[in-house]
């Protein structure tokens, strides 16, 4: 009895010390924001002595943060959009309809994933160059869409091959067409799926720097994440400023974590275990 | 067949041609000239890419603690530790921020005066110039890189405990086996494809999405010390402007890449089947 309570706290010990480590780094940074630039510089570890919001107006407004805030909302609904369309269509074909050749499609999405963007950046950059698409929001939905709809179309396809043919064929004798089944039947059915992989698309297209950097590179154009990193140039002696642009990009992150964190994690793993 | 091939060239085979062709060729006053493998040549002299390659090297042998870590701690929270739900959702919550916000939280972390160094010095140990030392800079990013990452494996292998057969760890205790036991004997051996994926995506993920940390945090400095080949990609490409020779970085890259994943499974099939 004694000694499995020992062991208890052996394991319980320091699982609360690596949960204070995963926590810490975020609290330490939303409290420099909170702080005037002399009292960081004097104390960095004291708890700032009220709410100031000051840094984050100043970080929201003089940085070009608004604008780079927008640019991301825009490329991230427009790739998610389009993400989920191509993932769905997709994603029945592959599950529902035979046709000659369906079986090695899927196995070609597979494949897909398992090329690294950075075997394949040097020719997307250089097609993306050729047909005018560098520095438009086109071309960076583009990019995203070509990067994570392999991912998308698999997961989609996993999903809808659950639904019993009996379903789609009594669709069909009621008179639908293939479209009439995806339009009624599988996107419905599908909406718990399009939502997890959904989310999980928009936090990898929000959270991408190397696309982003790659093919927008006019500063009117800069995503949030890329904006980032020029804010630490720009207010390298401002700590305070520069952790509030941080907190700013991060905080919808957290805010879509706390939301939906049960679909996140299910979206990874029913990548995971079935791959 | 048609479209099956058509996406398999298109996604899989044609970038890579395209990129393999591509480093055979010239840049600036000899673009579009057929080089032959002078590039490749180039790219072996230079101490930065072998720097790069020895950091992957470095990847390899740190490897297995990155695996650990969130094997042990998804084993703790699958026998239900006190609290393991709240530690499933912290350390997953990492995985979801930007290596952009995770790099720029750490910048302000390890600076000179910052928390870390500060705790040192509770404990009576020197500073520690986390990314200015070329010796530790390339452990700080790759021990950022594990903070930022572990959660995404504990859920992969949580899941993977889930389809373990709850009877045989009951078998187990009866029969009065300590943990380590029961690690040994059931879990492992009944984990193994879990753990063979979690290695091989560990890897991969050192190996493409280190990007963001390297480019917040170091730029690859100092000295050149935390080059990795997707970064020397990146900065060939973008900021030297020589796609060709970039081209050359990117096949080495992708050859590690399988030549490192096809040992990793044969290594785990053999260790497999001597359980």
């Amino acid at each position: 009895m004694r000694g499995a309570r020992i062991s208890r706290w052996l394991i319980a010990a320091p699982m609360a010390l690596l949960a204070l480590a995963t926590i810490y780094p975020l609290v330490f940074t939303a409290n420099a924001a909170m702080k005037t630039r002399h009292d960081y510089v004097l104390d960095r570890f004291s708890l700032a002595d009220s709410l100031r919001w000051d840094n984050v107006v100043t970080a929201w407004t003089s940085a070009g943060t608004a604008r780079y805030f927008l640019n991301s909302v825009i490329a991230v609904t427009g790739a998610v959009a389009l993400l989920l369309l191509f993932g769905s269509m997709a994603g029945f074909a592959l599950s529902h309809l035979r046709f000659r050749g369906s079986r090695a499609l899927l196995l070609g999405c597979l494949a897909a994933l398992f090329v690294p963007f950075q075997v394949i950046m040097v020719p997307l950059v250089r097609t993306m160059a050729d047909t005018g698409l560098v520095d438009t929001y086109p071309g960076l939905i583009l990019a995203y869409v070509a990067q994570f709809l392999p991912f998308t179309i698999y997961l989609m396809a996993s999903y809808y091959s659950a639904i019993p043919a009996e379903i789609v064929d009594a669709a069909r004798i009621d008179g639908n067409t293939t479209y009439g089944v995806y339009l009624r039947i599988m996107l419905p059915m599908g909406l718990p799926a399009l939502l997890s992989v959904g989310v999980l698309n928009a936090l990898f297209c929000w959270n991408d720097v190397l696309i982003a950097l790659l093919l927008m590179p006019s500063a009117e154009h800069r995503t949030l994440m890329v904006g980032v990193t020029s804010l630490r140039g720009q207010y390298s002696a401002d700590i305070p400023t520069f952790a509030s642009g941080v907190l700013i990009a991060a905080v919808p992150v957290l805010a879509v974590y706390l939301f939906f964190q049960r679909r996140i994690a299910d979206a990874v793993t029913a990548g995971s275990t079935k791959g | 067949m048609a479209p099956a091939v058509l996406v398999i060239v298109l996604f899989r085979l044609w970038p890579l041609l395209l990129g393999v062709n591509f480093s055979l060729t010239g840049d600036g006053d000899r673009n579009g000239v057929v080089v032959g493998l002078d590039n490749y040549v180039e790219l072996f002299a230079d101490p930065l890419f072998l720097g790069a390659l020895r950091n992957v090297g470095w990847l390899v042998l740190l490897l297995p603690v990155a695996v650990a870590i969130p094997g042990i701690l998804a084993t703790f929270i699958y026998l239900r530790v006190p609290g393991h739900r709240f530690y499933r959702s912290v350390y997953f919550f990492p995985a979801v921020l930007s290596p952009v916000i995770v790099g720029s939280i750490f910048n302000l972390l390890l600076s000179f005066g910052g928390p870390l160094n500060r705790l040192l010095d509770v404990l009576g140990i020197g500073p520690v110039d986390w990314l200015g030392d070329s010796h530790v800079a390339m452990f700080t990013v790759v021990g950022v890189h594990i903070w930022a990452t572990f959660g995404m494996a504990l859920v992969v292998f949580l899941s993977g405990f889930a389809t373990l057969d709850p009877a045989l760890l009951d078998a187990a205790r009866s029969d009065g086996a300590t943990l380590p036991q029961v690690i040994r004997h059931v879990i492992v051996p009944g984990l193994s494809r879990t753990i063979q994926f979690v290695f091989v995506t560990t890897m991969i993920g050192m190996l493409t999405s280190m990007f963001g940390l390297i480019y917040v945090m170091t730029s690859g400095g100092p000295g050149g010390s935390t080059y990795l080949p997707e970064y020397y990609i990146w900065i060939q490409q973008g900021q030297m402007n020589r796609p060709a020779y970039a081209s050359a970085a990117s096949t080495v890259l992708f050859l590690v890449m399988l030549v490192v994943g096809l040992a990793q499974v044969s290594i785990l099939r053999r260790t497999g089947r001597e359980d």
